[in-house]
């Protein structure tokens, strides 16, 4: 767990870990493991809120909890950058981790995965920091995928937020700000009325 | 579903809903800062801190400086910097404004230090001071890791207050600790009884004071030990004067130095500097006469007016009584030369007698009056005059010598000088001449005095060149002068000397040492006036003298040519005995002894007179009228006071004359004669026939009146030959017998007779006169008688032998 940002590292240690290892498919373990879910999710949440850090919103889709939705917004220069945020939770869940797609960013840039085809190990946190345009896999949707979910099961949607979205998007999108890939809603409307 | 999932759900739900606590970023917070000073609601300015996370106002980086400096009463800045974590540049410039503001603090190197810790440091340094009882600033100042200045100066005031001590030259000490040391100052300027050095007292004194404390003994300065002296000579607690801040003159000594010399000098009268000096008294001459404004500086001496007083009576007195007087004989020992030389200059009876010219200072302390001077320099001159006779048979040959080498040379001043020139190379052998010449006039009183002189002369030549040495502004005139003189045959110093010695022995008993001390100068200044007197005299007689020379040698020769033509003359009738050896000795000899004799004598004579005339010196002519045969001895010695070839040739003339042959004697008088310019007439027939007719005339005129029988044969003889061989012979009364029997063949038979029978007469009578000088003078002296009558009863016979063969 080393190599990770001090701040994301020590919100991760925060964040409290799921005990019970079940997939969707496995019925009233399924309900434990989205309770713990929840509870995890709150604690995030509270957390964040009491950062003045809060950053999403999610909620379940469907009563079984396998397909999430939501929003996730980054502050750069003073201007709030909104995006919408989907994701389903994979059968082999928890060994696989979810992907995480946020479709407004589908084409704008190159640093996105496929999911499960690229890990995201700790051996790929410098790429993650620096090295990222050495990464010539083209992605359709954002798909963020943790093997620590392989390795370690007890990581839920909480973990993988924390981990993989916070990061992500606080390194991408001052670039892809700056680069005019994206533009803040303010501007588009404005250019739009234009 | 699950109610619990369902309560989960909504409490995911209610946590997402809920209102975030709102928080800034440090970022925005920055801007907001920003914000606000653009929009000037926060005017004033505003400190950030190292980190960059806080704001500080000014006012409270000052409120925190001033809580550390009371904390600690001595913060460093660059402390402060760390503890406030504002940038140093911000906490010095409000540590200046705080400092500025409150006069408690001051702000040292880079350090704020409030009075209140100078108090807690001396009282700190007032404990260890009383501890120690001495300590060093500089170890506090190394201490508190400030200047030693600092230190001083902060202590200063609280000396006496918070400090119990004294601060002196680097160091503090308790009052306990300087009022021993004071002691120990005190104690040891009382033991000073002679003028010291204090730094020297004060290194013994240290050294003392680091016995007694050992190895914790700080070094007390010398300054200390000074600013103690002087509170000590202040308070009167020693007596005595300091001089240059370092010279002690404890008084007891300054005391006792004065009565030393009142003592001397109200006893002596006088004191001299060294006398002083040895006192300690550097500078005799100013104190001396501030102390006696009535004294006299000499050169080494100071002395009293009443020592002059005596001085110039006793000169007085002496100038009076037409004496002199040595001034070092009546001054106390100690004085010398120049001082003597000056009181004598001071005494008003020497001044107004020089004034007056009666009196005569010499040799810078004998004073003589001038009538002594006058009396001795009489008596000197006739002394002189004694001396130029005497020096002129010495000298005169040397001179004439040089002169005829260089031959005419008429004029005296320029012979001089020649002989000089020649003098000089010629001076081993004139001086050796002299000496002889010397010892041949034993029975003078000089006699010592003169074979000295010549080396003396010479040696005097050494000085005069020494002189030129160290006189070279008119060396070279006073050299040519001083060579003159010695060629000039002037007295010498020591004769001069030696003649005042002579005339005034009271000299000698006066009981000087070295009468040369005094006889020197006296000389000296007597001996210029005898020699121009003695120039002068001599240059008188020199022209004088130029006359009789000429005449002298007009006569001499005048009397040789007649002499010599004479001897030649009488040489030629030698001829006739050639055959007859016996007889031609006895003729030769005959002839050498008495007119070659007579030649020589006079020759030599007058040659002697002829150089003293040269001289200058005085002859007197009436001793030369008559001529005087001298003995062979005497004839040698004049030969050798010739000079040079002249004697030598003399001496040649002397010894033809000892010989046989008259031809060489002939041919050596010949030479000596050219020699000193008088050229001999040689016989021609001519002359020879005229003097052989004066001298046949002369001898007929003095047979015709001649009454001696004796003495009547040997003219007759004479004029015989004159008559017969027509040659003038001079035979001896040995001779005549056998000159007599060779006029045989040419006289006739009578006239032989008479002349054979007259010879024979003659002869018994001289032998019986010869016989007859005892007491048979009655029978004897009757038959002298009868034979001197039967002779003079011949003598007109012969006579008419002779006359009558000339009448015919």
């Amino acid at each position: 767990m080393e190599g990770w940002d001090p701040n994301t590292k020590s919100t991760l240690t925060q964040i409290p870990l799921l005990t019970t290892k079940a997939g969707p498919r496995d019925g009233a373990a399924w309900t434990q493991r989205l309770k713990e879910e929840y509870k995890a999710l709150i604690a995030y949440t509270q957390m964040n809120k009491s950062n003045d850090n809060d950053w999403f919103r999610i909620s379940a889709c469907n009563p079984e909890g396998t397909r999430w939705t939501g929003k996730c917004w980054y502050v750069h220069n003073l201007l709030k950058y909104e995006f919408d945020l989907q994701f389903d939770i994979p059968v082999t869940y928890p060994s696989t981790a979810p992907e995480i797609e946020l479709p407004q960013l589908d084409g704008k840039t190159q640093k996105m995965y496929r999911g499960g085809k690229i890990c995201l190990t700790v051996h790929f946190k410098p790429l993650w920091a620096k090295n990222w345009f050495s990464l010539n896999h083209v992605m359709k949707h954002i798909a963020i995928v943790i093997t620590y979910y392989a390795l370690c099961p007890r990581f839920g949607i909480a973990h993988a937020l924390c981990l993989g979205l916070a990061p992500w998007l606080a390194a991408e999108v001052p670039v892809l700000v700056d680069s005019g890939m994206i533009k803040h809603k303010d501007d588009v409307s404005s250019s739009s009325e234009s | 579903m699950d109610d619990e999932l369902l309560e989960l759900q909504r409490q995911f739900e209610s946590a997402q809903q809920a209102k975030s606590s709102i928080r800034l970023s440090e970022r925005n917070v920055v801007e907001l800062v920003q914000k606000l000073h653009e929009l000037h609601i926060i005017d004033f300015d505003l400190l950030h801190t190292v980190s960059g996370k806080e704001y500080i106002t000014p006012e409270q980086l000052r409120n925190e400086i001033v809580t550390e400096v009371k904390k600690l009463g001595r913060v460093s800045l660059i402390d402060l910097a760390d503890t406030t974590s504002v940038d140093l540049y911000h906490v010095e410039k409000q540590a200046e404004q705080v400092v500025s503001g409150d006069p408690e603090l001051m702000l040292i190197q880079g350090e704020i230090i409030s009075q209140s810790y100078w108090d807690i440091v001396a009282e700190e340094v007032n404990e260890r001071l009383q501890e120690c009882s001495q300590l060093a600033l500089a170890e506090l100042a190394a201490q508190l890791q400030v200047g030693s200045e600092l230190v001083a100066s902060m202590l200063e005031p609280r000396l006496g207050s918070l400090v119990k001590g004294r601060l002196e030259g680097g160091q503090l000490y308790t009052p306990a600790y300087v009022a021993r040391v004071r002691a120990m100052v005190r104690g040891a300027a009382r033991g000073i009884t002679v003028p010291t050095n204090l730094s020297a007292l004060w290194s013994t004194l240290q050294k003392l004071l680091q016995e007694m404390d050992g190895a914790t003994g700080v070094a007390v300065e010398g300054s200390f030990f000074q600013s103690l002296f002087n509170g000590v000579v202040k308070e009167g607690e020693v007596l005595g004067s300091l001089r240059a801040g370092a010279h002690w003159t404890p008084s007891v000594f300054a005391i006792a130095q004065k009565e030393c010399v009142d003592s001397f000098f109200s006893q002596n009268s006088f004191i001299s500097y060294e006398a002083v000096n040895k006192l300690g008294i550097s500078q005799p001459v100013q104190f001396l006469q501030s102390r006696y404004p009535e004294g006299t500086p000499l050169v080494t001496v100071f002395v009293h007016p009443s020592m002059i007083e005596m001085l110039d009576s006793t000169t007085e007195d002496a100038v009076e009584r037409g004496s002199w007087i040595d001034s070092l004989s009546v001054l106390p020992p100690s004085f010398g030369l120049q001082d003597a030389s000056k009181i004598l200059s001071l005494c008003p009876s020497v001044q107004s007698a020089l004034k007056a010219n009666k009196v005569l200072i010499l040799g810078e302390v004998y004073v003589f009056s001038n009538t002594f001077v006058k009396d001795v320099y009489d008596r000197l001159e006739k002394e002189m005059e004694a001396f130029s006779f005497l020096g002129s048979s010495g000298i005169m040959p040397s001179d004439d010598s040089s002169r005829s080498t260089e031959s005419n040379e008429t004029s005296g001043e320029s012979g001089h000088k020649n002989a000089v020139e020649k003098g000089s190379k010629k001076k081993k052998g004139k001086s050796s001449g002299n000496a002889k010449s010397a010892a041949a006039e034993s029975g003078t009183d000089d006699q010592d005095y003169i074979p000295t002189k010549s080396k003396k002369n010479q040696r005097r030549g050494k000085d005069t060149s020494s002189l030129q040495v160290s006189d070279t502004k008119s060396g070279a005139k006073k050299d040519l002068v001083k060579v003159q003189e010695s060629n000039l045959n002037v007295p010498s110093e020591e004769w001069v000397m030696q003649k005042i010695m002579m005339l005034n022995p009271d000299f000698e008993e006066q009981g000087i040492d070295d009468p040369q001390t005094i006889l020197q100068p006296l000389a000296n200044h007597m001996r210029p006036m005898l020699i121009s007197r003695l120039k002068e005299r001599r240059k008188a007689l020199f022209t004088e003298n130029a006359e009789r020379m000429k005449r002298l040698h007009d006569n001499l020769q005048k009397r040789l040519d007649e002499c010599f033509l004479n001897m030649q003359l009488y040489e030629k009738a030698l001829d006739l005995f050639e055959d007859d050896q016996s007889t031609s000795v006895i003729l030769h000899r005959h002839l050498l002894r008495t007119t070659a004799a007579a030649i020589v004598d006079t020759l030599f004579l007058n040659l002697d007179m002829h150089n003293k005339l040269k001289n200058g010196i005085e002859v007197e002519e009436s001793k030369h009228s008559e001529s005087v045969s001298l003995s062979s001895g005497e004839r040698t010695a004049l030969a050798k006071s010739f000079p040079g070839s002249l004697s030598k040739k003399a001496l040649d003339v002397l010894e033809s004359l000892e010989g046989k042959q008259v031809e060489t004697f002939t041919s050596a008088f010949r030479e000596i004669a050219e020699e000193s310019g008088l050229p001999l007439k040689k016989l021609d027939k001519k002359l020879e026939r005229t003097l052989l007719h004066s001298y046949r005339k002369d001898l007929t005129s003095q047979v015709s009146t001649e009454s001696d029988p004796i003495s009547l044969l040997p003219k007759v003889v004479s004029l015989l030959y004159i008559q017969v061989y027509n040659k003038a012979l001079q035979a001896p009364g040995r001779a005549i017998s056998v000159a007599v029997s060779r006029l045989k063949d040419k006289l006739d038979d009578s006239a032989y007779r008479i002349l054979t029978d007259y010879q024979s007469a003659t002869v018994t009578l001289l032998a019986l006169m010869s016989a007859a000088s005892g007491d048979e003078q009655d029978c004897s002296s009757d038959r002298i008688l009868s034979k001197r009558e039967l002779l003079e009863n011949l003598m007109p016979a012969l006579k008419g032998v002779v006359l009558g063969t000339s009448q015919s």
